[in-house]
């Protein structure tokens, strides 16, 4: 199993998402997993192809196509930019 | 300038502490900090490095005061609508504290303006661009650089300890040709203590590398505001980064 983390306003998009994922195929990467959300989460989806967006695993960042193991922390994390 | 028997009084909440004290508070004095971009972040930065006493302060920044700035630039008043913002500023920080030295650069932050020999730079921009200028001129000049940046409800922190460290950058973390994201406080609005966190946040950073108690250089701290939540996540160096990758630690 791994957990999904949606920081900040992309909480507000994954309030009907998965927070984990039970059964990782071998070879699961972020960029799966946004894939995978792009049925059921569109939204979710779009805001996670956006410019900038980081993905973190066990709070270290990450890129997007790195392989996913098992007890792994998935974060997602909106880009901020203003000031 | 050695401390004087006003500076005693102005500081003694600083003078109090065994990790600051006179050695510290004349170490504040004798820093010269560069702050581009005075908006939400520059704002809160800018009073509390000044009021802090750091020594001499740069201010750049070449926009004019706006009304739609008043509900998170605190620095500024409804009066000063119109007016350069480097320059409320200069006269709201000398106001706050006469011992200090402000110079204004009411422009785009520049390679000649980065060239003028600062011990820090604080970013309180809000595009890519900006941040990748002080980012590499930061790099090469050896010198610390403490960026941040806010939307809606959310912030950003991360700073860089180039005087120390010569390997992780800010181009390593955000990809030298990324393209700015949909979201923008213009577009999508912001709050403004989220700001004045974030701000306060910098503010804090740059004391702590000025008096060398700072040790997390490329870890990024997260904010959600709506939530009440903080995330520390570690970077790791891009060995393909423009500015650093050919480092060799
Ligand atoms: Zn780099």
């Amino acid at each position: 199993m791994i957990n999904l983390l949606f920081f900040g306003r992309l909480g507000d998009l994954a309030k009907d998402a998965p927070t984990c994922i039970a059964s990782l195929e071998p070879d699961t990467t972020p960029l799966g997993i946004r894939q995978m959300m792009k049925a059921d989460h569109p939204e979710l989806s779009k805001a996670l192809s956006e410019p900038q967006v980081l993905v973190s695993v066990n709070k270290m960042i990450v890129k997007w196509d790195e392989p996913l193991f098992e007890g792994d922390e998935l974060a997602f994390l909106p880009p901020v930019t203003g000031g | 300038m050695p401390l004087n028997d006003d500076d005693f009084m102005r500081y003694s909440r600083h003078l109090l502490m065994d990790d600051i004290g006179e050695v510290g508070q004349q170490r504040l004095s004798d820093a010269r900090v560069l702050i581009v971009g005075l908006g939400g972040l520059g704002c809160p930065v800018a009073l509390y490095l000044a009021a802090a006493g750091v020594g001499q302060i740069g201010l750049c920044d070449p926009d004019h005061v706006d009304i739609t700035n008043l509900q998170r630039q605190v620095l500024y008043r409804t009066d000063d609508c119109g007016r350069l913002k480097v320059d409320c500023a200069k006269q709201a920080l000398e106001a706050l504290n006469p011992g200090i030295v402000v110079s204004v650069f009411p422009r785009e932050i520049g390679s000649e303006i980065l060239a003028d020999r600062y011990d820090l730079v604080v970013d309180c921009t809000d595009n890519l661009e900006a941040r990748q200028i002080m980012n590499r001129a930061c790099y090469s000049q050896e010198i610390p650089f403490v960026s941040a940046a806010a939307v809606v409800w959310e912030g950003q922190l991360v700073a860089f300890d180039f005087g120390h460290f010569r390997s992780l950058c800010f181009d390593c973390i955000i990809d030298h040709n990324s393209a700015e994201p949909m979201m923008n406080c213009a577009n999508s609005g912001v709050v403004g203590p989220v700001l004045g966190i974030m701000g306060s946040m910098q503010a804090t950073t740059v004391i702590r590398l000025l008096l060398g108690y700072f040790e997390q250089h490329g870890e990024m701290t997260r904010y959600d505001g709506k939530r009440g939540q903080w995330l520390s996540i570690h970077c790791n160096r891009n060995l393909d980064c423009p500015t650093c990758g050919s480092a060799s630690d």
